[in-house]
């Protein structure tokens, strides 16, 4: 017998058709090329933290200090610039800060075996108040001439598309060809499905923990850039916001299952371009910002009870030969 | 002799269409001590489970007084006055002894005096020599088993079902546990007790319910019994004899020394184990729960921690080995499989032929950096073939297989990897019949390629008839070896009974 089969995936994909068409045809100034193009910039950023947090997500795990990694090596290069540094060093010691702190998250949950909810937590909250304390003089770390060129990454465009949407979908192809094509992705999915019959295949397990984590800090570092490229500053106060939220809501609305080894590059697309739909749309309507916490909220317990109904865990079937 | 307290009538319970218990009568009188003995996997800690409330029968029915019950958790069944001691301590570790033993029945205003001094007169009563003030992680084995018992009694339990609840205790611990249970049963609660110690039964209870393969073989009163009886009951099968069949002519001779295991220690499951595994030949290691033949093999190929070995040599092919993970163990030709494929055996939400795959790339490890779905589709075939799965289609998930076909893929993925010492742990549990006979012809194949196999069965007659060379295993070591020649199943159980 042959059910069909309900992925979130299509449940998701179905909703933002819906509420796109909806939309289209009841807002006016929705669908037009301009705010098609402002709607995908806006969320670029918010899809290629997605990326990073889907890498991890697939191994089993999480990742709560990206948005730190997105302000704060950003922060220190504007901040090496406007000291008189050169942007190439600057960018050397932003890309080395980034990688030593994905490192040090994948060996506290590797080696150390910290769950990688509180380890990324923790650093996270260093990373930050480092940032805060010792390398920023201001909150926002403002441009300087020396950066003159780098902005084209966030406000230019190439064969008229806007460059944050060109990165996404860069980053896009890029993880994608990793997870799909590579052995380390293939492996990754095999730690995230079950840990246990991974290690026991002989799967060096804890260095591919620490490889996610460095790869997830590493587009976390690329996503701060895009950002701080389109608005000419760093508002490192960013890390106080609510956006690591959103970058969950993404992963997990378009289908990435939180319990690991599902999912793809395509989920993340799916899901950030229902939240830029739904963001978007909000913002026409000039809805509150805590109204549109509200619609997230509701949006986002929605998909995660959706995602437990369609994958249940089968207790009968789980004390199979527990004779 | 008295109504009986507790009664099951044709008990049956499948998992996954296979039976664990099938129609199995029992009575439990009131104030008896009932042992319950069988080999591993005879079904009975199925049977006191449904007795526990913590599985359902699929059919057949269960009465309590007389009163047909049917509890669908522990809670009913306690409710019902059964408690069971499980072997894996079910109290909480960081609360006190107290706090326990009153866990549940806390009053909403929940004065931690009030529940210090219940707990001190109500051990007192039992002369129990517990303090309720100390934390459950701080007593040893035979004080947490106390703690449980008292909570038995205090939900005024009538049967108290316990499992194998001498494992884990010294012999005088074991001596004031049996003086705990008569003391029990001078005040009229039934015990049903679980054991592998064949002269604990004959010592302490008063009648011996023997199970096999899932059925009942016999009820008794313990003075008809001695040790010979209980293990000819335990044993005599008439089950499949093709299956089984004797196989002494046949046996293979031993090539090469591959692995030789020297005083391997790992607190608690293995003491000073020796061994040497032998190419060309099929080596069965037979052992009782808690025998730590499973863990002697997860240490050799590197499954379990490191920082849980304690000392001991082992050489493979002539090279002094110690592997900290599997990942070395593997590319040094060790495949280990799994005895318990759903933890660690397949990943579900792969296809059959990724599944294989994966144990192909993990033996490569460098040398293929880019993956191939075409290959991987190739390999998958090929070993659907060579090990006959039945399944629909490669893009089928394996959690969606039948446990004969899933095995056949966990032991696919470790074979892709070419090993030249394989382990089977439990090759066929929860595999149906005709899988069963492919997997024996497997392993023997294996062997005649000249490959050393081991495998670890529970199951006497799978070990005669596939081994050339028997080990068996009891309190952490190998205690005997049998040649096929002069193997059978009565001294093989005598061997590996304490």
């Amino acid at each position: 017998m042959k059910t069909v089969r309900l992925t979130q995936q299509g449940i998701v994909f179905t909703i933002f058709i819906l509420l796109f068409a909806g939309f289209a045809v009841f807002l006016p100034g929705f669908f037009t090329a301009d705010n098609m193009l402002t709607l995908l910039q806006n969320v670029a950023v918010l899809g290629i933290l997605g990326l990073a947090m889907a890498l991890v997500v697939i191994g089993r795990g999480i990742d709560l200090s990206l948005i730190a990694v997105l302000a704060v090596p950003t922060g220190l290069l504007l901040q090496l610039v406007q000291d008189g540094d050169s942007f190439s060093h600057a960018l050397l010691m932003a890309a080395l800060l980034t990688f030593a702190f994905g490192l040090f998250n994948g060996w506290l949950i590797a080696y150390a075996e910290v769950p990688s909810i509180f380890a990324t937590l923790a650093t996270g909250l260093f990373l930050a108040g480092l940032g805060q304390t010792a390398l920023f003089k201001l909150d926002v770390v403002q441009w300087s001439p020396g950066l003159a060129g780098f902005e084209k990454l966030g406000q230019g465009a190439l064969f008229g598309i806007p460059m944050p949407i060109v990165m996404f979908a860069g980053a896009c192809l890029v993880v994608a060809a990793f997870l799909r094509r590579t052995r380390y992705g293939a492996f990754i999915y095999a730690i995230g499905d079950n840990p246990f019959a991974a290690r026991a295949s002989g799967l060096p397990t804890r260095p591919l923990i620490v490889l996610q984590y460095v790869l997830a800090s590493l587009i976390g570092l690329m996503a701060g850039l895009v950002l701080a490229a389109s608005v000419n500053s760093m508002p490192t106060r960013i890390y106080n916001s609510t956006m690591i939220y959103d970058v969950i809501l993404v992963v997990v609305l378009g289908g990435i299952g939180l319990a690991g080894g599902r999912g793809g590059v395509l989920n993340v697309v799916i899901g950030t371009l229902l939240i830029g739909t739904m963001l978007n749309g909000m913002t026409i309507l000039d809805m509150s910002y805590s109204a549109q916490n509200l619609v997230k909220g509701v949006v986002l317990l929605a998909a995660v009870i959706t995602d437990s109904f369609l994958n249940p865990r089968n207790e009968e079937t789980a004390q199979q030969g527990d004779i | 002799m008295t109504a009986p307290i507790l009664e099951l009538r044709q008990a049956t319970k499948l998992y996954g269409g296979v039976p664990a218990i099938d129609g199995v009568d029992f009575s439990l009188a009131n104030g008896e001590i009932h042992a319950l003995v069988g080999e591993n996997g005879a079904g009975k800690s199925t049977l006191t489970k449904v007795m526990a409330g913590v599985v359902t029968l699929t059919s057949g029915t269960m009465s309590v007084n007389g009163k047909e019950v049917a509890p669908r958790t522990p809670l009913e069944a306690r409710q019902l006055g059964i408690a069971m001691v499980f072997q894996e301590n079910s109290l909480v570790p960081s609360m006190t002894v107290a706090q326990n033993l009153f866990l549940g029945q806390e009053k909403f205003y929940n004065r931690l005096r009030g529940i210090y001094i219940a707990a001190q007169q109500f051990l007192q009563s039992l002369n129990f020599d517990v303090t309720p003030t100390a934390t459950v992680a701080q007593l040893g084995a035979a004080k947490k088993q106390m703690v449980e018992i008292a909570r038995a009694v205090l939900h005024e339990a009538r049967v108290i079902i316990f499992d194998e609840p001498t494992a884990t205790l010294t012999p005088e611990e074991k001596k004031y546990f049996f003086d705990l249970m008569r003391e029990l049963k001078r005040r009229g609660v039934s015990i049903i007790f679980i054991s592998h110690a064949l002269e604990e039964a004959l010592q302490i209870s008063d009648r011996i319910t023997v199970l096999r393969d899932g059925k009942h073989v016999v009820t008794d009163e313990t003075k008809n019994f001695d040790r010979a009886r209980i293990i000819q009951a335990m044993v005599g099968r008439d089950l499949s004899k093709t299956l089984y069949a004797e196989r002494k002519a046949s046996v293979r001779p031993a090539k090469e020394r591959v692995l030789t295991v020297e005083n391997l220690r790992m607190a608690p499951m293995v003491k000073n184990n020796s061994l040497s595994i032998f190419a060309g030949q099929v080596t069965g290691v037979f052992g009782l729960v808690g025998s730590g033949r499973t863990e002697t093999f997860k240490i050799v190929s590197g499954i379990l921690k490191r920082d849980f070995f304690h000392g001991g040599e082992i050489v493979l092919n002539g090279r002094p080995v110690r592997y900290l993970t599997p990942a070395p163990a593997v590319r040094d030709g060790i495949a280990y499989i799994t005895e318990d494929r759903k933890v660690e055996g397949f990943f579900e939400t792969m296809s059959i032929a990724r599944n294989i795959y994966i144990g192909l790339l993990a033996k490569l490890g460098a040398k293929r950096p880019i993956v191939f779905n075409k290959e991987a589709e190739t390999v998958g075939k090929q070993w659907v073939q060579a090990l006959n799965v039945r399944a629909i289609g490669q893009d089928v998930k394996v959690v969606e297989l039948s446990g004969g076909n899933q095995q056949k893929i966990v032991i696919a993925k470790s074979l892709v990897q070419k090993p030249g010492l394989i382990i089977f742990d439990e090759p066929t549990r929860g595999v149906d019949v005709g899988a069963i006979a492919e997997i024996h012809q497997l392993i023997d194949r294996l062997a005649e390629e000249g490959n050393a196999v081991v495998m670890i069965s529970s199951y006497l007659p799978e070990i005669l008839a596939r081994s050339d060379r028997i080990l068996v295993c009891r309190q952490g070591k190998v205690v005997e070896e049998f040649s096929a020649h002069e193997a059978t199943e009565e001294k093989i159980m005598y061997a590996a009974i304490h």
